[in-house]
């Protein structure tokens, strides 16, 4: 039996979970894909900390947030630009670091980007529920964190190698607003002007945006059928009969009715994962297939 | 019965069958499945039914073009559907199905008779959505079609019994819901702790047996395990 540590949620936003790469091949019973949002920042972390790539991760997309650790181990960032502070300590945008036992991580405003990824060595150890930790209502005991909640990690005393100790901690990636898109199965059923519109104009994200989907402001009008429930995936984009458009994310359902007119590649997804609410987004086709092989 | 296939991006794509979905159409669907699964097994990811499509998600691109350069070669027969049918014990009273009365009221029908025109049919398993564990279930008598509500309601109990559209279903989880509530059972469609976590496949049918409010306040307590013939 590997020693088991605890790490504590001292101080939390809503919205903070623990996520992996979520449960693939769990919709043939109704069960959303789950797993980070920004999958990069997921994967980058357990990079670092040279974790299994499914090692589970936190998810914190609010500021205001501190973890006491029982025991040692490394952690890593990613994801979101902030202010961490390691028992008040500035941590200057380093992306690997050793905790000891009772130190206090705090985590200040999002100064960039909208989700921050925060990994253990081996990865926390909540348990997997359908082949996956990710933190979904009804499945998982939580559905979000809250203060006073604890975390199980196995201790790890090793330092973390030299060659990672200066590994960039960079938000340029998701500067862009721009986000590549592949025409949706349902696509054809726009007219000219619908799709000029959808692919030619800015769309600001509004504040209905969570873990299933983001819904966009400006309306498409449109007088499309309600059409047979068919599956849908993270990054389809929906076009409802009231002409809003919703790009669903990761805790999506796994089927829908709504015609569904756009699909973004994957990386556009983890761009998306780092936008705010008031953003500016654009759609733009991505290459065929011939000429990107 | 011949599916198209539709390359959606890269690694995603789907077969879509022409017509409303019903049971040649699934046996259609399901042979394609089972023939994808074991021609393609190490190139996928995952394959995902709907009502009219099947998606599948691909490992990698070549993967897909390989499908579809062979497509006109597959034509599996029909898979003959399950004769199982699963018996789903429901209350239907207004206390645990808030709109029977008004449902029964709208549709010129007592609410026995209701009762009677929703349990006396069989109902065919297409897939699961919408939440984890809620069947898609094909079958609803026109008569008790009815346009989902305006106005959703916050809190749908699990278990509850429902009509919206040309659909009936079951919720498996507290949930919101535009659905109109008929009864209740006492099975739990979606246990977690177990894999695979729901007890029927799609092909199987259900069919609803009214149990009174005794019954159903007895199963609460010690849910039954579903049963089939």
């Amino acid at each position: 039996m590997k020693e088991t540590a605890l790490a504590t949620i001292l101080r939390t936003g809503p919205g903070t979970s623990v996520q992996d790469l979520g449960r693939t091949g769990m919709a043939r019973f109704g069960v959303p894909l789950s797993g980070a949002m920004d999958l990069r920042s997921l994967r980058w972390v357990n990079h670092l900390l040279q974790n299994d790539e499914n090692a589970a991760v936190l998810e914190i997309s609010q500021p205001g947030f501190s973890l006491r650790f029982s025991a040692p181990t490394c952690i890593a960032l990613a994801g979101a630009l902030t202010e961490a502070r390691l028992n008040g300590a500035s941590v200057a945008n380093s992306t690997i670091l050793p905790v000891h036992a009772g130190d206090r991580l705090e985590i200040g405003a999002l100064a960039k980007g909208a989700r921050l990824y925060l990994g253990v060595k081996k990865g926390f150890q909540t348990p997997e529920i359908l082949g996956s930790r990710s933190f979904y209502k009804n499945l998982t005991d939580q559905s979000f964190l809250s203060k006073e909640s604890t975390l199980p990690y196995h201790p790890d005393s090793t330092l973390p190698q030299r060659q990672h100790a200066k590994a960039r901690w960079s938000g340029d990636w998701f500067d862009t607003d721009t986000l590549s898109v592949h025409p949706g199965p349902d696509f054809p059923l726009l007219d000219k002007a619908q799709r000029k519109r959808l692919l030619e104009e800015a769309f600001t994200l509004s504040n209905l945006a969570d873990r299933m989907g983001m819904q966009l402001v400006e309306p498409l009008p449109n007088e499309l059928p309600e059409l047979p429930t068919n599956p849908v995936f993270p990054g389809m984009v929906q076009l409802t009969a009231g002409g809003k458009l919703l790009v669903l994310l990761r805790d999506a359902q796994v089927t829908g009715g709504y015609p569904r007119v756009l699909f973004l590649e994957e990386e556009s997804q983890w761009v998306l994962a780092q936008k705010k609410p008031g953003d500016q987004i654009r759609f733009c086709l991505a290459k065929s297939q011939e000429t990107r092989d | 019965m011949k599916p198209i296939y539709l390359s959606i991006s890269p690694t995603l794509g789907e077969l879509h069958w022409d017509g409303a979905p019903d049971d040649a159409l699934l046996a259609s669907q399901l042979a394609w499945m089972e023939m994808i699964q074991a021609e393609y097994s190490q190139q996928l990811l995952e394959v995902r039914q709907g009502f009219t499509a099947l998606s599948i998600r691909w490992k990698r691109s070549d993967s897909q073009l390989l499908l579809q350069s062979e497509l006109s070669k597959h034509q599996p027969p029909p898979k003959e559907l399950p004769s199982r049918i699963w018996e789903v014990p429901v209350c239907y009273d207004p206390h645990n199905g808030r709109d029977l009365a008004d449902l029964a009221l709208r549709h010129r029908m007592s609410i026995n008779q209701l009762i009677e025109l929703h349990s006396a049919q069989t109902y065919r398993l297409h897939f699961f959505g919408f939440l984890p564990g809620f069947m898609y279930l094909n079958g609803l008598p026109p008569q008790l079609h009815t346009p989902r509500k305006a106005i959703p309601d916050r809190k749908v109990e699990a278990g509850s019994v429902a009509i919206g559209g040309g659909q009936t279903g079951i919720y498996p989880q507290e949930s919101p819901g535009g659905w109109h509530l008929i009864g209740r059972t006492p099975l739990q469609p979606f246990d977690p702790r177990r894999n695979p976590p729901v007890w029927a496949t799609p092909g199987d049918r259900i069919k609803f047996e009214p149990i009174d409010r005794e019954t159903l306040e007895v199963h609460l307590q010690n849910p039954p395990i579903p049963k089939a013939k």
